[in-house]
């Protein structure tokens, strides 16, 4: 009997332990999952009003529907941004107004990558990218985060591939086709391979097209090269044309990973280097290509991440740079002056960081990145400066456009701190310390705090300090009448206030308002009055943007926002202060998709850009408020797997214009008139 | 000018109806029925010893419904840990007390939720929304991405004889009064 009831209390016991053991199970289980998309919704943004920073995200497929073909026209959806060109056509978006002539102020990462040039710390190569190859742009406002080691300074644009793949969220192999005005061509793959540890994921894309738009009279009407040459001033069409490749590749095995990227972009040469309308074949190649290793792992309450990588990047041109029978000096060129311009950037950098999640309610990440970046090859050639013969001459030597000796070497260190205060407010604080081998620029801290009053009601206050390093082209330029490289320029510095407040309406709808102050110092300029680079302006810039999504019915989806931005510029070495010149204080955005069925939607977007003043001593008048409407129809068959895309693009043909600086092209830069795309997309 | 920004706050006051996101989706789809298994009285609501899940969605959601199916018995084979498990997808407005359940999770039904949210109280199973706003309506759980993922439990339909969690749940949870 003893022995019965021992036994029977020996198999409760065990059963006990049994269930036990499957509830911790269970347990275990679940934290796994809730850890899992945790990590899913934060590195895909799903959770983005949850986060210390100003941001809009664009799903590719959304983007898609709307009819929009790139990178570029996606950007043109974001609050607070604008886009600007200049004579070499090197679009870029600004970023609440901030110094609309240069080109550095936001940086581009393709899934994680820093793509900028260093030529002109611009990526309008990159504008290009057809929208079917990106599964989501991120666009945070403001100097952002503190722990890639990089200034993003106005803005940054974080571009996600569909290589980015998580369990449950695979994406679809796709072929893509795309024809459009202007003879516009496209075609391009994205395509996965994947086994249990080990990924490849591939996608490629050609693209080309004839674009000519009217542009003139040139800057030789403006008397850059003098007044005896004003007479030869043309009008006509510039040459806008396109013709690119890319093919990206991303591996990853176990906890390594290879990424990598091989751009070939060549453009026409727009409205000519030396501001002289070119020849339809004159062309501009911005190559870039890039490759990274990683390993990230995870051990304990520790994850570390290891990055090493190269990039390439090119500015090779080849036109002729004035017309016949130019007078330069006495010297008459009658076949006008051919230039070829080549100069080759190699940047290596490494960069360590180590995330610690020992300490309760802390995050703790600190790391350094390390950047060397240098021309490797340059070379100038030009027709005879001295006799007037069109023969190109070698000028490598003896009259560089640029300085083949140019390196910096840059060495960031971050530390950073993610506070959990309590289930209401959490706080990021850290800092950057910055060195470089031309300018030491200390320490620049950011904070920033999140306080959630219930689900419907979040609030951030971010402050933030950065910095923007000079470009090649602003440090480095030779021998050119326009531009004057500057060694000694000091970086361009941001002390950033925001303040945001974010309304749930429903679990999908919200609405995003924000407010921020911008103090910017040591903006560099240059003029044709002064075509040298220097440190001289200051602008303290303020405004707020609103932005709101959700839907009217069932079947639609609504996106709109508003963006409000002023400020003023002093001039330092004029002693003058003048409105923010060149910027647009209202900016109004939005689209609208209504689904007329499961298959079929129709879909349009609309924009309208304020007007913008002229920088002192422009007399010209105001660069005139525009509103465009572009319109799509989308038919997805569903049975195929396939999506066909139908946009009409500026509907009412409107005119927009981007700025031309003054003493340039004496009318703005024109864009696209009314034009039209036809895309198909099939998956797999 | 004007003109737009009138439009604009004219648009802004006709609001609400909804677009799913998938990886909400995908996380309660994954989380709720392991949430299920924690009740310790989950022998009492099989139905012929297998659990049924309902999902109850409005008509134009259908679609929606059938995905959050494929994706769980995707990832479960048939079985919650030992129970063998249904699907059923139900229309809102065809979902009444006859309607044999051993938990119910919700699509955003615009006029049913606390229809609803009452037949899973009655029938003492548990009832998970996809949208925490219906935790007023009389829904036990809803999961949030917040800046991590968050379960709110409905603290005012805890407390009845015919559910009973392990305690360690009731600890990870955020309770909403």
């Amino acid at each position: 009997m003893k022995y019965k009831i021992s036994s029977i209390s020996l198999l409760v016991l065990m059963s006990l332990s049994n269930l036990s053991a499957k509830t911790d199970d269970l347990l275990s289980s679940l934290s796994s999952d809730m850890e899992h998309f945790s990590e899913v919704a934060t590195i895909t943004k799903q959770n983005e009003h949850y986060q210390p920073y100003i941001i809009s995200v664009f799903q590719g497929k959304e983007l898609e529907k709307l009819g929009v073909s790139n990178l570029k026209e996606a950007l043109g959806l974001v609050p607070g941004v604008d886009m600007a060109t200049d004579n070499a056509n090197t679009q870029t978006p600004i970023f609440r107004g901030s110094n609309p002539l240069a080109y550095g102020q936001s940086k581009l990462f393709i899934d994680g990558i820093l793509v900028n040039n260093v030529f002109f710390d611009a990526y309008s190569e990159y504008l290009s990218l057809p929208i079917e190859m990106i599964k989501r742009v991120e666009v945070v406002r403001g100097p952002g985060s503190k722990v890639d080691g990089v200034n993003a300074y106005a803005g940054s644009v974080n571009v996600i591939t569909y290589a980015e793949n998580f369990k449950g969220f695979e994406s679809s192999d796709k072929l893509v086709f795309k024809y459009g005005s202007y003879d516009y061509r496209m075609g391009g793959f994205i395509k996965t391979y994947k086994t249990d540890d080990f990924k490849i994921f591939i996608d490629f894309y050609y693209q080309e097209d004839d674009k000519k738009l009217p542009a003139g009279p040139d800057g030789l009407s403006q008397g850059v090269f003098g007044t005896s040459n004003i007479a030869l001033s043309k009008s006509g069409d510039a040459p806008l044309w396109l013709e690119e490749y890319s093919l990206g590749l991303n591996l990853t095995y176990k906890d390594f990973s290879l990424k990598a990227r091989m751009l070939e972009h060549t453009k026409g040469s727009a409205y000519g280097i030396n501001l002289a309308l070119p020849q339809e074949s004159d062309r501009v190649k911005l190559p870039s290509q890039y490759l990274e290793l990683g390993y990230n792992k995870k051990i304990n309450n520790y994850n570390i991440d290891i990055k090493a990588g190269v990039k390439y990047d090119t500015f090779d041109s080849k036109s002729k740079l004035t017309p016949d029978d130019l007078n330069l000096s006495g010297i008459i060129f009658q076949d006008g002056i051919y230039g070829e311009h080549f100069a080759k950037q190699r940047t290596l950098y490494q960069s360590t960081y180590i995330k610690y999640s020992g300490i309760d309610q802390h995050v703790i990440t600190t790391g350094y990145r390390f950047i060397k970046e240098e021309t490797i090859d340059m070379s100038s050639k030009l027709s005879n400066r001295s006799t007037g013969d069109v023969a190109l001459v070698d000028y490598t030597d003896t009259l560089p456009f640029f300085d083949k000796d140019a390196k910096r070497n840059t060495f960031i260190f971050s530390l950073q701190d993610e506070y959990q205060f309590n289930d209401k407010i959490s706080f990021i604080y850290g800092f950057n310390y910055e060195q470089t081998s031309h300018k030491d620029a200390g320490i620049e801290p950011r904070v920033s705090m999140v306080y959630q009053l219930d689900t419907n009601n979040i609030f951030k206050a971010i402050y933030s300090q950065s910095r923007r390093n000079a470009s090649w082209q602003e440090m480095f330029t030779m021998n050119n009448t326009a531009r004057i490289g500057n060694e000694n320029l000091e970086p361009e510095r941001v002390n950033a206030f925001e303040a945001a407040y974010v309304k749930k309406l429903s679990r999908d709808t919200h609405l995003q308002t924000n407010i921020f102050y911008l103090l910017n110092k040591n903006q560099i300029y240059n003029s044709s009055a002064d075509p040298e680079y220097r440190n001289v302006v200051d602008t303290d810039i303020y405004g707020f943007e609103i932005e709101y999504k959700g839907h009217i019915s069932f079947v639609d989806q609504l996106y709109l926002n508003y963006s409000y931005t002023s400020g003023k510029s002093n001039i330092n070495d004029e002693n003058k202060k003048e409105s923010l010149p060149n910027i647009a204080n209202h900016l109004i955005k939005g689209y609208y998709i209504y689904n007329l069925s499961s298959v079929l939607s129709l879909s349009g977007i609309a924009k309208y850009v304020g007007s913008k003043d002229r920088v002192s001593g422009d007399a010209r008048e105001k660069v005139k408020a525009y509103s465009t409407l572009d319109s799509t129809l989308q038919y997805k068959n569903k049975k195929c797997n396939y999506n066909l895309t139908l946009s009409i693009k500026n509907i009412f043909n409107t005119k927009v214009t981007f700025p031309s600086p003054p003493n340039t092209y004496s009318q703005d830069y024109e864009q696209e008139r009314r034009n039209f795309l036809i895309a198909f997309t099939k998956e797999f | 000018m004007k003109k737009i920004t009138l439009l604009l706050l004219a648009l802004i006051t006709i609001l609400q109806a909804y677009s799913y996101d998938d990886v909400l989706l995908k996380a309660q789809a994954s989380i709720f029925p392991k949430i299920m298994l924690l009740d310790k009285k989950i022998e009492e609501k099989l139905i012929d010893g297998e659990i049924i899940y309902t999902i109850v969605y409005d008509q134009q959601d259908h679609d929606t419904a059938k995905e959050i199916k494929k994706f769980i018995d995707e990832n479960n084979n048939g079985f919650f840990d030992k129970y063998a498990y249904k699907i059923n997808l139900v229309k809102s407005s065809e979902l009444s007390s006859l309607t044999q359940t051993s938990a119910i999770y919700a699509l955003i039904t615009s006029q049913n939720s606390k229809k609803i949210a009452n037949i899973a109280k009655e029938k003492g199973i548990i009832s998970f929304s996809y949208d925490i706003n219906d935790l007023k309506n009389g829904f036990l759980f809803s999961l949030m991405l917040e800046k991590s993922a968050v379960l709110y439990l409905n603290k005012a339909n805890l407390y009845t004889n015919k559910v009973d969690f392990v305690v360690s749940l009731l600890q990870m949870v955020k309770f909403v009064d």
